[in-house]
């Protein structure tokens, strides 16, 4: 009883408090509350009251210290970005017709790399303790990177043409022999460049100081990530534990942490300490066009683990597999302190300790082996050509980097701004030291919601110690054997050694004996001395000396009911010259970057006080009864009031991994290889394939028969493909077999923002049993149709399959009519819905089939949370027309021996095989939490299993279709 | 190593000094530092992006290293 009445106690000390606080807060940010108002009515006014409850609330002491993290509400946000880098500029080769010479122009790769990212993030409490957030990000990359730097006169990039005609770089580097080599040696082992004048042929040689970048392209790859948090708050003191999983083809990494904060001294200290421990796999698979021209040293061989040759075809038929282990343990101890009623300072140690494979495993440093003994070859005594071979580069395996910081942040009392500013310092036991500035203004505009802030940021950094552009050594890459006697040395087949007599030229074995006709020679040689190449080694550009500066501004607007919409801007420098100090790297390896994002995020306890606060309206009872549909029909409902909002996340999944299909039977790989390619035979067929999407449901009510809806979307999709048996043996033209490799060996992928769908919902008739509504859409062509390969074997690689494009490229009509009933605890539905592209064709020069569906579910409900469904569904999507330009032949016109714009290896390159007829049943389940603080929040899942598939042409069975919804109105 | 000692030793010595000099601020004295512009980071979903772009380009440790992010080997 005692303790009851203590606790009662506290409590009314606190109202007295918040109410003092509320009046304190109140007349501070000025809004027309007086101190007389009852709190019933300050709800009732709401925007700037909530502000001011919430503000209050943030303030109350026992609640929330003001340095814990800045949003401790619960929260679901989304988030996209577009990383896209400039045209790096890089030197590329060029035979001079008129001397035969080579020059070497500076152009701009047209291909530079471009990321799209997805984040999704929610945080909920579990109970007035516990909260749990969850992180999923996914971004896809692709586009031209460096490989290795050389001197320009080495000729490292060939210039090659697209399937668009443009000529791009980095489709064929060369990194062991030059394409074209005019660079020679001093005996000083100084880099020089031959030019020829043009009217003289005279021959001269200048000092090469100019560097070059040599860029090799990647298709796009997907990297998927997951993790959690979860922590448990007392009053003063807050543990958390978590974790996660990174995953992208070639590297997966596992990280856990914990960690915990501490608030004492009244609230106005706090300490946090963080302890994370990462596990990450490096599973690369060399680039089989470069991979045979990667030094094959004892280095390489220890960490290419398989060297396969299985295709009989040895010139493209090797490649390896870098395979390395990488351990990062890192602690992070924090204190943050109230300086004064506006000013915050903070204090950070980070520590990190990594060990096991830390390389980039598409990283090459380029030695040229100068021979002191080739001077005077071909009458030029002071200059030798070098024997360049590429190296993986070779980082240490262990790194320990520290790092301390400082924050201040300062609330300025005339703008209502704050000023962050942030420096810290980073230093490592390979010799990188870094400074890194940044400051914000978060200037809030008045009462209207909108924050604007403005940031810049400069990074300086240190090269590390075994950082060097490429490397040369004064020694032999190779030399012939010769014995005491003067004889060149051979290996015999029989595996015995034999001689060469410089004067008869008889070789002999060690007794003397004439070599047996049957015995075949290679020549011994003697390799170069691994021991006069430094230990460790790396042109990676990011362990060169340098300076950033970046700047950008980020806009973010509150709306009244939860919603905050944030964007940013961003724009990078990466200069040499920019570098604390001076001493960076040369201006070759500049570029810039800018990153544009935009987020909503969606405060769930606002939603939820704005529930409770509008007590008898009725207008929200659609989330009691069951009037959903299962989670893959789209367009089901609309919002029952204007000025209702709804936002919702709706994913899904499809896959199809089955047999072959030709119409609705099975047919084995000799039939598609015959058939499958219309006239031309099939070298390669899918094996699987799998679509992610990715929605945003944003939905809003003008008015109680008007829903308006906007639904962004991401795509990202991966696909598999295998050599069919019996597929032809050889007869591809020209270096498209070295092509095959690539779609066998690496999945293919691509993501990004896929197209843009609006929507207006008109409803004709609602009598609270039985409702009726048509839908009108537009969806806007903003994914991309023209996503290619990557070049390789000096040929472009051409278009992606069509079924890999992100979008239709052409604006769609997608109509449809829905009706809907329930009784009691029954529920049921049907709609017909369609896409029918409005344009002929795309900028990729074809359209998608049109689609027609039709869809009829019935529901249960079988408590007041939990409702199941059953669905059936028939789709009809007609055959793609159209094609990619200049894709007539299956890869080269043989007139002009010009490549075609795709190269068609299987069914999923032809237009024919696009579209069918589909049978499904879908099981649904939805469950809606009917009260608490996250009263309204819906969760669906649907499962689509396909009963029959009747497809155009030869494609892949379906497995199934998987759709998951979360949603809340408001 | 010395030069990081150096700065480890004045951070703590100003901290020090500022954790004493500090008068005491009354919870309701905090309503300018719990506006949102005050917050340590205002923007989290945007801290994350950006750390990650920027750990993808430079040698530098981010912070806590240990979270994910993937190779970034482009």
């Amino acid at each position: 009883m005692r303790r009851k009445a203590a606790v009662v106690a506290v409590i009314k000390l606190s109202s007295l408090k918040a109410e003092r606080l509320l009046r304190n807060f109140t007349t501070q940010a000025g809004p027309s509350i007086g101190a007389g108002q009852t709190t019933s009515s300050i709800r009732a006014s709401k925007l700037n009251s909530l502000g001011a409850l919430s503000g209050a609330a943030l303030v109350l002491p026992g609640l929330i210290s003001p340095l814990a993290h800045a949003a401790e509400g619960d929260e679901v946000d989304f988030q996209y970005s577009h990383y896209q880098e400039g045209k790096r500029e890089i030197q590329i080769s060029i035979e001079n017709p008129e001397t035969g010479g080579n020059d070497f122009p500076k152009v701009k790769n047209s291909n530079p790399i471009e990321v799209e990212s997805l984040h999704g993030s929610s945080r909920i409490s579990l109970t007035d303790h516990i909260k749990f957030s969850f992180n999923y990000i996914q971004d896809t990359w692709g586009g031209a990177t460096p490989i290795s730097t050389a001197p320009s006169a080495y000729g490292g990039n060939d210039a090659t043409t697209d399937a668009s005609g443009n000529t791009i770089t980095g489709a064929s580097p060369y990194v062991q022999t030059p394409n074209g080599n005019s660079l020679f040696f001093s005996k000083n082992l100084k880099p020089y460049v031959l030019s020829i004048n043009p009217n003289s042929f005279e021959e001269k040689l200048t000092r090469s100081k100019r560097l070059t970048h040599i860029l090799s392209t990647a298709s796009p790859e997907t990297r998927k990530q997951g993790d959690f948090k979860l922590s448990y708050d007392w009053d003063e003191f807050a543990l958390n534990v978590g974790g996660g999983i990174s995953v992208e083809d070639d590297y997966e990494s596992r990280f856990g942490n914990i960690g915990a904060r501490w608030d004492f001294n009244h609230k106005q200290t706090t300490v946090n300490a963080d302890l994370s421990y990462t596990n990450s796999d490096t599973n690369a698979i060399l680039d089989h066009d470069l991979v045979t021209y990667i030094e094959n040293d004892k280095y390489y061989l220890d960490h290419v683990l398989t060297t396969l040759s299985e295709t009989g075809e040895p010139q493209y038929a090797s490649y390896g597999n870098l395979v390395g282990n990488r351990q990062d343990w890192s602690t992070h101890l924090g204190i943050n302190q109230i300086l004064n009623k506006s000013a915050l300072v903070g204090a950070d140690f980070n520590y990190t300790r990594s060990t096991g494979y830390l390389g980039n495993p598409y990283k090459l440093t380029e030695v040229f082996f100068v021979d002191p003994d080739s001077f005077g070859d071909a009458g030029f005594p002071n200059r030798a050509t070098p024997r360049t071979a590429a190296f993986l580069e070779r980082r240490p395996d262990v790194r320990n980097q520290w790092q301390l910081g400082g924050r201040f942040v300062q609330y300025v009392e005339t703008l209502d701004a704050a000023l962050h500013f942030d420096y810290h310092f980073s230093a490592d036991d390979w010799g990188v030291q870094a400074h890194t500035f940044e400051a914000d203004w978060v200037q809030p505009i008045s009462d209207s919601g909108w924050t604007v802030t403005p940031k810049i940021r400069y990074y300086s950094q240190d090269q590390a110690d075994f950082y060097v552009p490429f490397l040369v050594s004064g020694q032999a890459y190779s030399k012939d054997v010769f014995d005491g006697l003067g004889r060149q040395v051979f290996a015999g087949s029989d595996g015995k050694d034999y001689f060469r007599d410089p004067n008869t030229f008889l070789i002999v074995d060690a007794q003397g004996n004439p070599r047996p006709d049957s015995v075949s020679l290679e020549k011994k040689v003697n390799l170069y001395d691994p021991k006069k190449l430094p230990s460790h080694f790396s042109s990676d550009q990011r362990l060169s000396g340098f300076g950033t500066l970046s700047g950008g501004v980020t806009v973010a607007k509150q709306f009244a009911k939860g919603l905050t919409l944030e964007t940013g801007f961003e724009y990078y420098t990466h200069q040499g010259a920019l570098k604390l100090g001076g001493g960076g790297e040369q201006p070759y390896a500049d570029f810039d970057f800018w990153v544009a994002n935009a987020a909503l995020k969606v405060n769930l306890d606002t939603i939820s006080s704005n529930h409770s606060s509008v007590s008898g309206h009725t207008g929200h009872s659609h989330h009691v009864h069951g009037g959903h549909a299962p989670a893959g029909v789209l367009f089901d409902h609309m919002l029952p009031e204007a000025g209702d909002f709804m936002v919702g996340y709706r994913y899904m999944w499809n896959s199809q991994g089955g047999p072959m299909l030709h119409g609705a039977d099975r047919v084995t790989d000799p039939a598609i290889v015959a058939n499958g390619c219309g006239g031309d035979q099939c070298y390669l067929t899918p094996d699987s394939m799998a679509m992610h999407m990715h929605m945003l449901d944003l939905m809003y009510a003008p008015a109680n028969w008007l829903t308006l809806m906007l639904m962004p979307q991401w795509m990202d999709m991966d696909m598999a493909l295998r050599e069919p048996i019996g597929s032809p043996e050889g007869g591809l033209p020209g270096n498209v077999g070295g092509h095959l490799n690539h779609h066998t060996q690496n999945n293919h992928q691509t993501g990004g923002i896929g197209d843009l769908g609006m929507y207006a919902l008109f409803k004709l008739f609602d009598n609270n049993t039985h409702h009726f509504h048509v839908t009108a859409g537009l969806s806007a062509p903003t994914g991309d149709v023209d996503i290619q390969f990557r070049g390789n074997h000096q040929i472009a690689g051409g278009f992606q399959h069509y079924g890999m494009q992100l979008g239709s490229g052409t604006w769609d009509f997608k109509p449809s009519v829905t009706y809907t009933g329930h009784l009691d605890d029954w529920s049921w539905g049907a709609q017909a819905n369609g896409i029918v592209r409005m344009e002929n064709n795309n900028e990729s020069g074809y359209r998608l089939g049109d689609l027609f569906q039709a869809t009829a579910w019935g529901g249960y409900a079988i408590n007041n949370w939990l409702s199941a469904s059953l669905r059936g569904v028939y789709t009809v999507q007609g055959r793609l027309q159209g094609q990619y330009p200049n894709s007539n032949n299956q890869f080269q016109d043989p007139d002009t021996s010009e490549y075609s714009s795709i190269l068609k290896f299987g069914p999923m390159d032809y237009p024919q095989n696009y579209g069918g007829r589909y049978w499904d049943i879908g099981f649904g389940l939805s469950a809606m939490v009917p009260s608490g603080d996250l009263a309204g929040n819906r969760v669906s899942v649907e499962w689509l299993q396909p009963v029959e598939d009747d497809v155009n042409g030869y494609q892949l069975e379906r497995d199934g279709a998987l759709s998951a919804t979360w949603s809340v109105a408001f | 190593m010395k030069l990081l000692m150096k700065l480890a030793k004045s951070i703590a010595i100003t901290l020090a000094i500022l954790l004493t000099a500090c008068a005491p601020v009354q919870p309701w004295e905090r309503g300018n530092l719990a506006k949102p512009q005050m917050a340590l980071d205002p923007y989290p979903l945007q801290s994350a992006l950006r750390a990650h772009n920027y750990g993808s380009r430079e040698a530098a440790a981010g912070g806590n290293a240990a979270q994910g992010g993937g190779c970034g080997c482009y």
